[in-house]
């Protein structure tokens, strides 16, 4: 499996993942796309995240969310596939984690503006 | 081994409440799992046996080694192809007052009673979402309950086993996973077979069923919650302790 895995694949084996709970949920195939929110757009709770990830653990070997990836940086369809990227193809991925640190600085810096500001 | 037998993971399953736990789930036709620092007579003998020798599954681990258990619930789970029970049962107990206790004691005490019982939690509740069901089973104690010199840090960690208890039943639940906890009061083991024969004396005269537990009336509260008898029982402590807490 490792030794195969492309990007193309990697992003098809999500895909059917999350395309299979929300089958689970509704009864019936939703389309979705990459930009779709997990938990606002497309309904999942925490625990379905949970389980994905134990699948997806199952699937590839790996749980990006062990070390390399906060789990709470992760928004939309995208946001998940990048983690694995992360975890596999780390030449060819920004990190999340990078991003996630980044916006956190930037909301330090408005939070420390404000209490000057008072 | 047919995929279809029930696997249990029971940590410290060496001796003790551990090994009476073993013994019964094996007796129930289940595939058991369990780890402890050292072998002792009743894990080579299980081992041996001619009937549940090859349902049963032992290795030698620290439960201070967090790696080392995430890897053990691996091999349980590819060797077995399921886990359906996990009962954090690994305990240390040690004594004194938390002033003069030394530091290395209480994060030993914490890390195997509480941090080993959370990564086991964690790592098998993942097999268990895959499932769609499992059960998890803490092996608590009335120090959770009523306070006692001497034991702070014991106690704490008990006390803390219980909240995981019902956080992780809500958080499971949906997946029809459970979780519950077997709170014991004293009973004959060897954390409690240096315990002058007076205070044993004074504990039943305490007791309302007069006598200290037997190990089986623990193991048997623990093999009813792993039941389907208990399949809508969740997030509940069951105090096993002959009505002393009462």
């Amino acid at each position: 499996m490792l030794m195969t895995l492309t990007p193309e694949r990697l992003q098809s084996v999500i895909h059917d993942k999350i395309r299979a709970i929300l089958k689970e949920r509704s009864g019936e195939d939703r389309p979705f796309s990459g930009s779709d929110k997990l938990s606002a757009t497309l309904g999942l709770s925490s625990l379905d995240l949970a389980f994905l990830v134990a699948d997806l653990e199952a699937e590839f070997g790996v749980d990006p969310f062990a070390k390399l990836v906060s789990i709470t940086s992760i928004r939309s369809v995208d946001d998940l596939e990048r983690a694995y990227r992360t975890a596999f193809f780390p030449e060819t991925s920004t990190t999340l984690q990078d991003d996630g640190l980044a916006s956190a600085t930037d909301r330090a810096k408005v939070r420390r503006a404000r209490r000057e500001r008072k | 081994m047919p995929r279809t037998r029930k696997v249990a993971l029971v940590s410290g399953g060496s001796r003790g409440l551990g090994a009476a736990l073993v013994a019964g789930f094996l007796q129930r036709s289940y595939g058991v799992a369990t780890m402890s620092r050292a072998t002792t007579k009743f894990i080579a003998n299980t081992k041996g046996d001619r009937r549940n020798g090859k349902h049963f599954y032992w290795t030698a681990l620290d439960g201070r080694d967090h790696e080392a258990l995430r890897s053990f619930v691996g091999e349980v789970a590819d060797r077995f192809g399921r886990i359906d029970v996990l009962v954090n049962n690994a305990g240390l107990a040690t004594e004194g007052v938390l002033p003069t206790m030394r530091p290395h004691d209480i994060v030993d005490v914490v890390e195997v009673n509480l941090t080993a019982a959370l990564v086991l939690s964690q790592v098998c509740s993942r097999v268990m979402l895959r499932q769609g069901s499992g059960c998890i089973i803490n092996i608590s104690s009335i120090n959770a309950i009523r306070g006692h010199p001497g034991v702070a840090v014991y106690s704490a960690t008990k006390a803390a086993l219980d909240g995981m208890t019902r956080s992780l039943a809500r958080e499971l639940g949906p997946r029809n996973i459970r979780v519950n906890s077997v709170a014991p009061g004293y009973f004959e083991s060897d954390m409690v077979k240096n315990m002058p024969e007076e205070q044993k004396q004074r504990i039943a005269r305490r007791t309302p069923l007069g006598r200290l537990a037997r190990i089986e009336d623990v193991a048997n509260a623990v093999h009813f919650l792993a039941s389907d008898q208990a399949s809508f029982i969740t997030g509940q402590t069951l105090v096993v302790d002959g009505g002393i807490t009462c």
